[in-house]
């Protein structure tokens, strides 16, 4: 018998029948596999050189591939931070800002380059008009043009890479790559599908968003990829003229004609006017290990106040999700955004007394205050001014050599304001609504100032003064503790840097419920809600507790470890 | 050429499999222009879905927080309702998901008093599936006389349990294939 003349047929009609009967449900079939179980695989990286933890892996690639052709921690921190502005364009760009810490390893100290953006000269304290429950009306502040203030992301990237870069490399060099992912298309995963989703409606309001981020009119589904030849466009100005290519010139008229169109009051004086501000970082410790970090407007005198309250407990013998270590975190998190509320702004405006906030002893007598068996229900800022002693996406970068970056940047809300402005790509940011809306706050709106935020990029060195940790997050408010508490699982429990990211998470504002991950531990949970918490427990992994990146150096192995959150499409690169 | 053959089975099936796939639940449209829309569960879903109706040449009005007594002056023959829960979306309304509950259930209850028929939509995947989102469905899924789903979103098959075989059903595999089946729903 010819056994091929019998089996083949036999083969193409089981095929045939195969492929009629997939085809037959194509329509109950997802095109691709859904992000569940959650991907947690494959987060972290460890490399001998240098590592870049990000938000999305073509970027931390970008990173490592700048590092590779002879760039430093900066210059390879910036080609990410323009990368992510095109991988993540929900998060971050050039209508956005955001602040960075450097510390190269040839400086005595580190320095914090703020590039938040700044209110518009015509802004006001009373520029919205406000519902009963004090939010603008017809989210004037985080839709549409009045939403939008002075952008500061393209003066800050460059000012680094022009004052600390390695200047081995062109400013065309570490463009390029997010040009090249600008044209290639940003690939729409899971997390980003659904991100398109929820703003769809913002987007379709302005509608030159839609042009780019829909597919025929309906958002993209997972798999498809974004391109965005406009924003390559844009890019290649900035690779041609610097800076100048946004704040002056036709994408500067351009800017200001879609944001005045959209009701904004943005003006080219705005935009020629902006200035990065060089700060002094804020320095304190934790159980020996130096803490460096950014401080107002940006939130790091608030990660730095939190581990000094947690600092007068044995968190290691407290135990890890215990109901007395999560209700220690959720007191101190109560008197911590208390003193946030009354006292952090641009210090540029308002006096802030971050010393004080941040000084050992006022973090004593806030500790003082916490009860183990009671919960406080209405906790008041206290008074650091008698301590004062004369002191939302993320990435992070360091190499071998011990330079260190870290980098938090936002356009605030995803997809922001939701305004695109025609033929360049650029979506403006929404940063005026983290004012507070009403006049007479310490963080109200004036012209020229910079409204508070969260961010807090952070280093960390270890009780031998050597680079240790590069970290921050995304997340709004939810920044601080989150921080805090990686830093607190690295150093109080000897988590390596993947485990300490991807461990349960906790947040308590100054009021309201405890809110924790579903995977925290039934015993705490239960244990809190007989002290009198009120838990609400939020999905396993949730997004809203931000996404954290980071890079360890160990220093015996002598190699960089990153990690990077599964919360989000976090995942680091090293080599 | 003994491969011609089996190209052109191959091609039966496939067609016929294509064709399996485009049938639709229902054998003769349900519902009457012009419908209302609404959410049960405030999810942003809803604005996927008001552009399904105009790519599918519905006339229609939409009221996220619609209340039972706007029914009747819509002037609308059928309720659209957009099944998915959204923390974020029940927070910007300002409402707990036991009254958006409650809402939905008035809503629902007075659609059917009016005499419409009640479209209930599922776009928003396996995202939008979960305890909050389930609990909306749950609520409203009973009411509805006819139902489209984004399949990745009904996996587990729980949405076809509610469904019961008593109430049609389709899926499919895109959000913007959700046209066909809302096209051969109305009159």
């Amino acid at each position: 018998m010819d056994r091929a003349r019998t089996t083949v047929p036999r083969r193409f009609a089981v095929a045939a029948a195969a492929v009629g009967f997939l085809l037959a449900l194509q329509a109950h079939v997802p095109a691709q596999p859904a992000q569940t179980p959650l991907n947690l695989y494959g987060r972290g990286a460890t490399g001998a050189h240098g590592v870049v933890a990000a938000a999305k892996p073509e970027a931390s690639r970008v990173g490592v591939e700048i590092l590779t052709m002879g760039g430093n921690a900066v210059d390879a921190a910036v080609a990410t931070g323009f990368a992510l502005g095109v991988l993540e364009p929900n998060a971050s760009g050039i209508g956005g800002g955001g602040f960075m810490v450097v510390k190269l390893a040839s400086m005595q100290e580190a320095v914090v380059i703020d590039f938040r953006p700044t209110a518009p000269s015509a802004a006001r304290p009373d520029m919205y008009a406000l519902d009963e429950r004090g939010r603008a009306v017809g989210n004037a502040s985080v839709e549409g043009g009045l939403a939008s203030a002075v952008p500061g992301e393209v003066k800050g990237l460059l000012y680094a890479l022009d004052r600390y870069g390695s200047k081995k490399l062109t400013r065309a060099q570490v463009l390029q790559p997010a040009i090249d992912w600008a044209e290639r298309g940003v690939p729409v995963t899971v997390n980003l599908a659904q991100i398109i989703k929820d703003n769809f409606g913002k987007l379709s309001k302005f509608e030159h968003g839609l042009a780019i981020y829909a597919k025929d009119g309906f958002p993209p589904e997972i798999g498809d990829t974004i391109v965005n030849r406009d924003l390559a466009n844009t890019l290649r100005l900035i690779q041609a003229r610097g800076a100048d290519a946004i704040y002056a010139g036709d994408i500067a008229a351009k800017i200001v004609a879609e944001n005045r169109k959209r009701g904004g009051i943005l003006t080219l004086a705005d935009l020629a006017g902006y200035e990065v501000k060089v700060r002094a970082p804020l320095t304190g410790s934790y159980r020996g290990h130096t803490i460096i970090t950014a401080p107002p407007p940006a939130g790091g005198t608030h990660v730095l106040q939190l581990l000094n309250i947690l600092e007068h407990a044995d968190l290691a013998a407290m135990g890890e999700q215990s109901t007395a270590t999560a209700h220690l975190w959720a007191e101190a998190c109560k008197l911590v955004f208390a003193d946030r509320a009354k006292y952090s702004a641009d210090p540029d405006f308002v006096t802030v007394p971050y010393a004080g906030l941040a000084s050992k002893a006022y973090a004593k007598a806030l500790a003082d205050q916490i009860k183990p068996d009671a919960v406080m229900k209405n906790p008041a800022p206290g008074d650091p001014s008698k301590y004062e002693s004369g002191s939302t996406t993320h990435f992070s970068v360091m190499d071998r050599d011990g330079n260190m970056v870290a980098v938090t940047k936002t356009i605030n809300m995803f997809f922001a304001s939701g305004v695109v402005v025609p033929g360049t790509g650029i979506i403006m940011g929404d940063d005026m609504d983290d004012f507070d809306l009403k006049p007479g706050s310490v963080n109200s709106i004036q012209p020229g100032k910079r409204m508070l935020s969260s961010m807090s990029p952070t280093l960390v060195l270890d009780p031998q003064g050597r680079p240790f940790m590069a970290l921050g997050s995304p997340g709004a408010t939810r920044i601080i503790p989150t921080l805090a508490q990686v830093i607190s699982n690295v150093i109080d429990r000897g988590m390596p840097i993947q485990a300490a990211i991807s461990a349960p998470r906790l947040y308590q504002g100054r009021t309201g419920n405890l809110s924790m991950e579903g995977r925290y531990s039934i015993n705490a949970y239960n244990g809190l809600v007989a002290l009198g918490h009120t838990v609400t427990v939020n999905p396993d992994y949730d997004a809203v507790f931000g996404g954290v990146h980071a890079v360890l150096f160990d220093h015996a192995a002598k190699l960089l470890h990153g990690g990077a959150d599964p919360r989000r499409d976090g995942q680091a690169a090293g080599f | 050429m003994k491969t011609r053959p089996v190209i052109a089975a191959l091609a039966m099936l496939a067609l016929a499999g294509l064709a399996a796939a485009q049938t639709s639940a229902l054998k003769a449209p349900v519902a009457s222009k012009p419908a209302f829309l609404t959410t049960v569960g405030q999810s942003a879903d809803i604005e996927m879905v008001k552009l399904l109706l105009d790519r599918s040449a519905v006339p229609h009005k939409d009221n996220p927080q619609a209340k039972a007594a706007d029914l009747a002056a819509s002037g609308a023959k059928t309720l659209v309702v957009v099944l998915g829960g959204s923390t974020k979306g029940l927070g910007a309304a300002g409402i707990s998901a036991d009254a958006e509950i409650e809402r939905a259930r008035a809503l629902l209850a007075e659609a059917r008093k009016l005499g419409m028929t009640i479209i209930g939509v599922h776009v928003g995947g396996e995202a939008r599936r979960g305890q909050l989102s389930d609990r909306f469905i749950q609520a409203a899924v009973p009411a509805c006389q006819y139902l489209i789903v984004v399949a990745d979103g009904d996996k587990d098959g729980f949405i076809t349990k509610l469904a019961g075989g008593a109430i049609p059903l389709d899926k499919v595999d895109r959000m913007s294939r959700a046209v066909e089946p809302l096209q051969k729903a109305f009159k």
